[in-house]
């Protein structure tokens, strides 16, 4: 009886000073646990491209469409040199989970079935697609980098208007 | 008279049972508000999955309850000549069994978790134009929802003790220590915040266990009962007090050389047989009528008492009675 008595208080003491130390430091929290974030500020976005009609235009070794100048603008909010790899979704998503690429960009619907491999981020826009129906569009990160998918979240919140 | 089923209650234990009704009504609305804002928040945590999952299979045990509650007042009848009290077991034991095998998914998907090196992804959300962790709104609905679950746990467990009903203090026990589930979700959580991904998965695992746990007990409990045990009493003390009671109660009469008693549980109340070796080798009805009222005079849980007179008592008693736990 005793013995199952400290053994809640000392589970009670954990979870009391956690969360005092979670509060205490609010701002760096969450962490990457593989440190995307702090890779990528002042240094390289590795952005992956996913063909896709005005959103993501490939044209020769140029790149237009309204992703690619969102995610140019999120490389410079971070003082990054964006750097573009090209590729179908499904290996860029493989890309993503491996650490090579950062961010993947591609008109991705909210719905996509990627979001059990990966991050993805709030919708941020709305799209009518070919079949009339509408469509909300996110980006997709590398799995548990919650600290880099806050910092594009937040970004978005300030640039976009949301659905 | 033999006190009909449905009216065994006296007033004490009637009202008892009104207030574990209403406690047990309440608790239900407040899961359905625990689960409503957890759904708001639950995110991709296994941790807060987990305790999702377990705020769900809390109104179990509830919900059998209630409706066991309907049938034991039933009458008894021909075809049902012991009455309905055991749909109170029966409940118990459905309860016991769904926990127990969804606790046993949820142990297989936090391990898996764990094996596949799966990093919980959490984002932020906009709270009117502020960008906040997600993390943070899973702790902050953690922690408020962790103290009222404990207020009722303690008050429904000061009415199962009176009423003597299993299920209602197996539910009354896990409400009361539901705050772990939620401090094991905050850490879950809090984890996530500090980079540590596997510990989401670790503590998912422990609410997981938490909740086999529950389920065995339960499973065991009902599954014990339904077999005819001895009766124990609510908290499993074994025999019954009420057992060495009665038995006192029957050598307090001069004439009878050797009793024993058999009681098993009937839901909340006991089914007795009290087996009398009179001295004489010989008895008379009036005696046998005085000894029935005695034994049912003892409590309102010796509701449904049977006398048999024999010459010699059936073979079990002889073994010791008393077990020393």
């Amino acid at each position: 009886m005793s013995h199952t008595h400290s053994r809640r208080r000392v589970t009670a003491l954990i979870g009391l000073s956690l969360i005092v130390v979670l509060a205490g430091c609010s701002q760096a929290i969450p962490v990457d646990p593989e440190g995307t974030l702090n890779s990528v500020r002042n240094g390289t976005l590795r952005i992956g491209l996913s063909p896709n009609d005005s959103l993501v235009e490939i044209k020769g070794s140029s790149y237009q469409g309204s992703e690619v100048e969102l995610v140019k603008d999120f490389a410079q909010s971070l003082g990054a040199k964006p750097e573009f790899i090209v590729g179908g979704e499904e290996s860029l998503v493989k890309k993503l989970e491996e650490d090579q690429v950062d961010l993947v960009v591609g008109g991705i619907s909210s719905k996509t079935p990627w979001s059990k491999m990966v991050g993805m981020t709030r919708p941020y826009t709305q799209v009518i697609d070919e079949k009339g129906k509408k469509e909300k569009l996110v980006l997709l990160v590398p799995p548990g980098e919650n600290a880099f998918l806050g910092e594009l979240e937040y970004f978005l919140d300030q640039t976009q208007e949301m659905p | 008279m033999i006190p009909e089923a449905g009216t065994h209650l006296p007033e004490e234990q009637r009202q008892m049972m009104r207030r574990a009704t209403k406690l047990e009504w309440i608790s239900i609305g407040y899961a359905a508000c625990t689960i409503t804002a957890v759904a708001l928040v639950v995110g991709n945590s296994q941790a807060m999955r987990t305790a999702w999952i377990d705020d769900m299979l809390s109104v179990l045990p509830q919900v059998a309850f209630l409706l066991s509650g309907v049938y034991v007042r039933r009458l008894r009848r021909p075809t049902h000549p012991y009455g309905y009290h055991r749909t109170m077991s029966a409940g118990h034991l459905v309860a016991g069994v769904a926990l127990l095998s969804v606790g046993g998914v949820l142990v297989y998907e936090a391990v898996s978790a764990l094996v596949k090196l799966e990093h919980p992804t959490i984002g932020t959300m906009n709270v009117f134009g502020h960008t906040i962790w997600q993390g943070w709104l899973m702790i902050a609905v953690m922690a408020f929802f962790a103290v009222p679950a404990v207020i009722l746990g303690r008050l429904k467990i000061k009415a199962a003790k009176p009423l003597h009903n299993k299920l209602l203090y197996a539910d009354a026990s896990m409400a009361k220590a539901d705050w772990q589930t939620n401090v094991a979700s905050i850490v879950g959580v809090g984890g996530i915040g500090f980079g540590l991904w596997w510990l989401d998965s670790v503590a998912a695992l422990v609410i997981s266990a938490g909740i086999i746990q529950d389920g065995w007990k339960n499973t065991r409990s009902a599954t014990v009962d339904l077999l005819d045990r001895r009766a124990t009493s609510y908290d499993g003390k074994d025999p019954h007090p009420l057992i060495p009671r009665m038995e006192a109660q029957l050598k307090s009469f001069g004439w009878i050389e050797d009793c024993g008693i058999r009681a098993r549980e009937l839901g909340q109340v006991m089914h007795v047989e009290a087996f009398i070796v009179p001295i004489s080798g010989d008895v008379i009805m009036t005696q046998i009528q005085e000894v029935k009222a005695a034994l049912e005079d003892t409590d309102w849980k010796a509701y449904d008492v049977v006398v048999t007179p024999v010459l010699e008592l059936p073979d079990f008693f002889s073994q010791p009675r008393e077990v020393t736990n």
